[in-house]
């Protein structure tokens, strides 16, 4: 199967060029007089059936069908709310039935325990690809949520995936975060740490480097146009800056020293670069033509690890400043640094989340580390999963990270009693896969 | 600024037996990520296509030249890819010298004086625990002490560059001291007459 969602590289293109366009059905039944029941974590997994689409013309193969259904049912289970109900089990033939209230029997369905449905249908031509997708409480006979897509072949995943956000919103109260991408390093085919993007269940992916050197530390900004990393391809560390549209890839000139670290400020058009000179690492923010707008920290200590929050207000990185490594909060615009983890004797890579109030880091504890959050003013910290490299979802419900040492990459829900991670979201195809970024939402 | 570590003594003299070990290991490492390697190509960006092996720092005078390209062509940590002067090694989260690694210093500065147009980049390296961008601040602290030590024995500081690659190079790669304490070193590669 990711065979052929590889080859749909395109689609990385055209995210942004207004391709993909999602209109809200008008219900049978208002949906705002509907009284929603909100499902939640720690409850059992809400079971939910995903026929496939009716064919309305120029899908007779089915491919657009299989393509919505596959994604929505990878992206609904990885949420960690629902489960399948096995479509051996379905009674019902999605091209002999209507997909819409009224047109079909809910006793096909309530016969075989699904508590939620999905019925939709496809109408496809060279040009131009409409999906309608419809969600149904199944014991209320209710419809929750209509949608329709339209868009070329290569926007079936990402309508599927805004469909999942969609599901997401009606049945937890808050919209998922599916329509985004991943970006990470993975040595995948080689020894190379190379960087890639990729959609949340793992599938679309996308190459943004190809050098046989290191490349390390991919960060997104809000708009998902650039990619910021470090690389080895000259010989020596620098940051780099690739446009997605454009697939051009530029250099960011150190203004002194070695980059050797960075990210990008939610703009995109400055980032916050980790610069060496003598043995020290101090953090200032850069344009993208290397020219210094601040210098954000002094002396000679290690400053590494910059986050920013989404507001782009707040700056968190990890110094040795006190002796051991340990993370700092600042704002962008200046003033003192102020530490914020006193618990154990390595904490680093702080990622904020979306709406700046929490902060994820990784502490070591013995010779592995774990995942902790903290609340950006301070307090104690709590545990979350062992692993690295948090990185929040823009919904702010999950965090991806990698496992182990290099085990692949995790998905833990936040939600619920303690948390608890939910999926694997690379395979051993991705080889040793980390440091994952979270893009926000793609947009309209 | 150097943070002294009263009672920690060198790994210097641990762990030298296992190289030949972990060059095979490296070796068959690559072997078998060679034969892993994927049948399902990305699809790819086109602006970053890099430079090919033995780009980067132009290497004349040492055997194998930079760690990267010895990682590239699969030959880091191989015997006799050393160069003429001798690594040091660090305690772990720290980069200050050790007694035992001033000898060390003191004998690659000579071999700097005798060679008058050599010149060298000290490469810093660190274990595998800890995150990768805190450790390729690490390494660079570990260069940076190598320099100014060399510096202060007479080597002429415009002879030496300094480059961290953290921990992407270890020498060894099983998850053991031994081990780490090998891959946490400086690495001097001779370069060519300036």
């Amino acid at each position: 199967m990711r065979q052929m969602l590889n080859d749909r590289g395109r689609q990385v293109l055209r995210l942004w060029g207004v391709a993909l366009i999602a209109l809200a059905l008008a219900s049978t039944a208002a949906a705002d007089q509907i009284k929603l029941t909100i499902i939640g974590p720690g409850s059992n997994l809400a079971p939910i059936a995903i026929s496939q689409l009716k064919n309305l013309g120029g899908d007779d193969d089915g491919t657009v069908s299989g393509q919505f259904v596959h994604t929505l049912t990878r992206d609904l289970k990885l949420s960690g709310y629902f489960r399948m109900v096995d479509p051996h089990a379905y009674i019902e033939k999605p091209q002999e039935s209507g997909y819409t209230l009224g047109q079909f029997n809910f006793a096909d369905w309530s016969s075989i325990n699904a508590q939620f449905l999905v019925k939709g249908s496809v109408s496809a031509s060279d040009q131009q690809v409409t999906v309608q997708a419809f969600l149904f409480d199944v014991a209320a006979q209710r419809q929750l949520l209509g949608k329709q897509f339209t868009g070329g072949s290569e926007d079936v995943t990402r309508m599927a995936n805004r469909f999942a956000d969609a599901v997401m919103k009606s049945v937890t109260g808050v919209q998922g975060p599916f329509d985004s991408r991943i970006a990470m390093v993975s040595t995948r085919g080689g020894r190379f740490k190379e960087i890639y993007t990729m959609a949340v269940d793992g599938e679309d992916l996308f190459r943004v480097t190809n050098n046989p050197t290191i490349n390390l530390f991919p960060s997104f900004d809000r708009r998902v146009r650039r990619v910021l990393y470090v690389s080895y391809k000259s010989g020596v560390p620098g940051l780099y800056v690739y446009d997605l549209g454009s697939r051009r890839e530029s250099q960011i000139p150190s203004p002194a020293g070695n980059l050797i670290g960075g990210v990008l400020m939610p703009s995109g058009d400055t980032v916050v670069g980790a610069v060496e000179a003598k043995g020290a690492t101090n953090l200032y923010l850069l344009g993208l033509d290397g020219s210094v707008i601040r210098r954000l920290t002094q002396g000679a200590s290690i400053n590494v690890s910059p986050a920013v929050s989404a507001d782009g207000s707040m700056l968190a990185f990890t110094s040795d400043r006190g002796g051991t490594p340990q993370v700092y909060v600042m704002s962008m615009s200046g003033g003192p640094a102020r530490r914020l983890t006193y618990k154990g004797s390595y904490n680093t890579n702080p990622a904020f989340s979306p709406d700046g109030s929490q902060i994820a880091y990784q502490s070591r504890s013995g010779g592995s580390f774990e995942i902790y959050r903290i609340s950006v003013g301070g307090g104690a910290p709590v545990y979350l999963t062992d692993g690295q490299h948090p990185a929040w979802s823009p919904d702010g419900r999950y965090i991806a990270f990698t496992i182990g040492r290099s085990g692949g990459l995790g998905l833990f829900l936040t939600q619920g009693a303690g948390g608890k991670v939910v999926g694997k979201l690379t395979t051993e195809e991705d080889g040793n896969a980390t440091d994952p970024a979270w893009s926000s939402w793609l947009g309209e | 600024m150097q943070r002294i570590r009263p009672g920690l003594h060198g790994w210097a003299n641990k762990g030298y037996g296992l190289g030949l070990a972990c060059w095979v290991g490296t070796l068959a490492l690559a072997a078998a990520l060679t034969a892993c390697s994927s049948s399902k190509p990305a699809s790819q960006g086109t602006g970053t296509e890099g430079a090919g092996p033995g780009m980067g720092v132009q290497n004349l005078g040492g055997a194998g030249g930079s760690s990267l390209s010895q990682f590239q062509k699969g030959t880091l940590g191989e015997p006799g890819s050393g160069g003429p002067l001798t690594d040091i090694h660090f305690d772990y989260d720290d980069y200050t010298i050790r007694p035992q690694d001033g000898e060390i210093l003191r004998t690659n500065a000579k071999w700097l004086s005798d060679h008058g147009s050599a010149r060298v980049q000290v490469e810093g390296h660190t274990d595998e625990r800890g995150s990768e961008e805190y450790n390729l601040a690490l390494g660079a602290k570990r260069a940076q002490a190598a320099k100014d030590y060399l510096t202060t024995l007479g080597v002429s500081s415009d002879r030496i560059s300094t480059i961290s690659y953290g921990k992407e190079l270890p020498l060894c790669t099983d998850h053991t001291e031994d081990c780490w304490a090998q891959n946490r070193r400086d690495h001097f590669v001779v370069q060519g007459a300036q």
